[in-house]
């Protein structure tokens, strides 16, 4: 069953008064998400830019219950509240720690590895600009090869930790890469993450306009490139079943590295080295975009 | 009421499954591990109807304790040590939101040196996070003040550490009388209250400008001055039902006309209630103050214990570096601008050395032989 624009509720359970800056991808992955998720759903986010924009003082962004946890401990909480909700029968309602690539991947991992390996009935989801941007934009594990940041002026020259290899070695029964660029997908996957009562993983290219140094209104177009170049595969594995969930139609990679101003040191070989790289992974000839 | 031959361990998870803890998570830690698995079997056994959350280090098993609070349950922690000191960061969060979570901490020194032996500078280390900060003398006190803590936590919208020494109260047995279910049930009850709630949606923690930051933190102080009230009241209140009375922040032993005051918590109490015994059977006017709440801090009561004293001698499990014993220092804080006391303190059984009633009784032959300590605190037993 493919899933419609017109399916989705017309209300945004998160979205109107949040203080993000214009095109924050995380903010636009929040509101696509709560298409799929509803108003039976408990948000925990930990430190991070989507925490800061979440609300201030007595405002909040979000129409579910939000709480704007420590840093390493979204998927602890996360797990805390189902067992409460366990505890007092109440069986409908949706738990969610929803963490930045640091809060995910670096300082958060302990308690997502702990949440994940007891399979607590939680949603996990990563929403990742690639960089520390609350806190200006550092270079963090889900930082990618070669891309500037605050604190690595020469670029980055370690890859990108594989979240979702990782998260599947825990033996989870739901993990899915997804992107702000490709709406119905996202939500199609987080409704079959909410559908089960098992631990899931979504992890979400979120573009950032400032740490990527790319144009305000760029946002969903630069994370449509991502996917359509190859770099950022969409798919799933459910039950240990993988399935790619959509076909790119593989742009140079440079469409998608060049405007980018983290990339703009990079020459013309290192540019071929990652063209060469998803030739390789989706077994395409060699040399052809 | 049935008297058992209990560890300070196995009272404590007593009082845990008799206050019908409905989320309980920890990770293990020696000497807090005995109380951690006696609850957990009496999960197992079908005794005790709670959901239980493995997590995989301290800093989430606090966390995941706060989640299920903030979702309306009545949630049990047990930790100690290096294991308090790594939920630093989640325990002032919990303050900060209000969260009437009970920790039972089996007091043990802190690395370096490593040492897994008793005192009470791991509780100290906490003592502006803005939990409530009980300490107990024996294993009956473990029992009581646990259940106790539940009422004041819920009462004051405030967390509760309840405090027993390593070893010479984790594991040692006394007989303890175990309260009837039904009498705790109507102490106790539960009223639920869910911060994070589906039907009543609210944001929580979000970002706090200085407009608000220090009205919270007032108010949060505010709530600790309180529980100077409910701790006593909720003394009473169980000391009417079962007829044991601790007496609720501050308890003086033998101290009518007492000239020579010893203040302490938790074992060395019970030790120096012996000695204070003796002492008085030699016709000398000593007497004990035993600190039952350390945090808040009971300045007011421990002043008019001390009105009419000439001496004051403070024992203190803890050492804060450059600076001396907490007890002691607070002790002299209470006392300044009221009453010019001569307040002899000593750092004593740090990392488990020996102090029994021979110890209480040099220190305080000590104290009133010398006019002056050499420093503002002197070690007692190098
Ligand atoms: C224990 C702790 N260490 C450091 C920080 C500072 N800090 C807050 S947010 C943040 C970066 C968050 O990065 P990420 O999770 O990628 O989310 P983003 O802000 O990029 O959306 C850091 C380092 C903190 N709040 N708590």
């Amino acid at each position: 069953m493919t899933l419609s624009i017109k399916d989705l509720p017309q209300e945004d359970l998160f979205g109107p008064g949040n203080a993000g800056c214009r095109g924050c991808g995380a903010a636009i992955a929040g509101r696509q998400a709560m298409k799929a998720l509803g108003p039976r759903t408990i948000v925990s986010i930990p430190a991070s830019c989507m925490a800061t924009l979440s609300g201030s003082n007595q405002r909040t962004a979000w129409q579910v219950p939000f709480y704007h946890t420590l840093f390493e401990i979204a998927p602890a909480v996360a797990a805390g509240i189902r067992a409460a909700l366990d505890a007092q029968g109440i069986r409908d309602v949706n738990v969610v720690s929803w963490a930045g690539d640091a809060g995910t991947a670096d300082i958060g991992f302990q308690s997502l590895s702990g949440a994940a390996e007891r399979n607590d009935a939680i949603i996990h989801v990563c929403y990742d600009n690639e960089m520390y941007m609350n806190t200006n934009g550092q270079t963090g594990s889900q930082t990618p090869l070669y891309a500037i940041t605050s604190n690595q002026r020469k670029g980055k020259q370690t890859c990108k930790k594989d979240m979702l290899a990782i998260m599947l070695a825990h033996g989870i029964g739901y993990a899915a890469s997804a992107s702000i660029s490709h709406p119905l997908d996202l939500i199609a996957k987080l409704k079959k993450a909410a559908a089960r009562r098992s631990f899931s993983y979504v992890h979400i290219l979120t573009p950032c306009y400032r740490g990527w140094g790319i144009p305000t209104d760029q946002s969903v177009a630069v994370a449509r490139k991502a996917v359509e170049c190859g770099l950022w595969e969409l798919y799933e594995v459910e039950d240990g079943v993988r399935r790619r969930t959509y076909e790119p139609s593989f742009i140079p990679v440079a469409e998608y590295l060049a405007p980018q101003g983290r990339f703009k040191n990079l020459t013309a070989d290192k540019i071929q080295e990652m063209q060469d790289a998803v030739n390789r992974y989706y077994h395409r000839e060699e040399g052809k975009a | 009421m049935s008297v058992m031959l209990l560890t300070g361990s196995e009272a404590a998870a007593y009082a845990a499954k008799l206050a019908r803890i409905e989320v309980l998570s920890y990770y293990p830690i020696t000497p807090a591990f005995p109380a951690m698995e006696r609850i957990s079997k009496f999960i197992e056994d079908g005794e005790l109807n709670t959901e239980f959350v493995r997590v995989e280090c301290d800093h989430s098993a606090l966390a995941a304790a706060l989640g299920a609070a903030l979702a309306g349950s009545r949630t049990f922690t047990v930790s100690n040590s290096q294991g308090l000191l790594y939920m630093t960061e989640v325990m002032y969060h919990v303050a900060g939101l209000r969260q009437p979570i009970v920790m039972a901490v089996a007091n043990r020194a802190l690395s370096a040196p490593h040492s897994r032996f008793p005192e009470h500078g791991d509780a100290i280390s906490q003592d502006a996070s803005g939990w409530i900060q009980l300490f107990c003398e024996n294993n009956q006190e473990i029992l009581d003040t646990t259940l106790q803590a539940f009422k004041i936590a819920e009462t004051c919208r405030l967390p509760v550490m309840v405090n027993y020494e390593g070893y010479i109260q984790s594991h040692t047995q006394e007989e303890v009388d175990v309260p009837e279910q039904k009498a705790v049930d109507a102490l106790i009850p539960f009223n639920r209250i869910a911060a994070l709630d589906v039907n009543n949606p609210q944001g929580i923690n979000t970002v706090t400008g200085p407009e608000f930051y220090m009205d919270y933190k007032y108010h949060q102080n505010e709530a600790m001055e309180g529980a100077l009230k409910v701790i006593p009241q909720v003394a009473r209140e169980f000391a009417q039902v079962f007829g044991r009375d601790w007496q609720g922040l501050v308890e003086g032993y033998r101290m009518e006309d007492a000239r020579h005051a010893v203040v302490a918590m938790g074992s060395l109490v019970s030790d120096a209630r012996i000695v204070v015994d003796a002492l008085r059977n030699e016709g000398r006017q000593v007497g004990l103050v035993k600190i039952r709440s350390f945090r808040p801090f009971p300045a007011a009561a421990l002043r008019s214990m001390l009105s009419a004293v000439d001496m004051v001698t403070v024992l203190d499990k803890n050492i804060i570096f450059g600076a001396g014993g907490a007890l002691g220092n607070d002790t002299k804080a209470a006392l300044y601008g009221y009453r010019s006391l001569p307040v002899k303190s000593y750092i004593c059984g740090l990392g488990g050395r020996s102090v029994g009633t021979r110890e209480i009784r040099q220190m305080i032959d000590l104290a009133e032989n010398r006019v002056e300590q050499r420093r503002d605190y002197e070690w007692f037993g190098l």
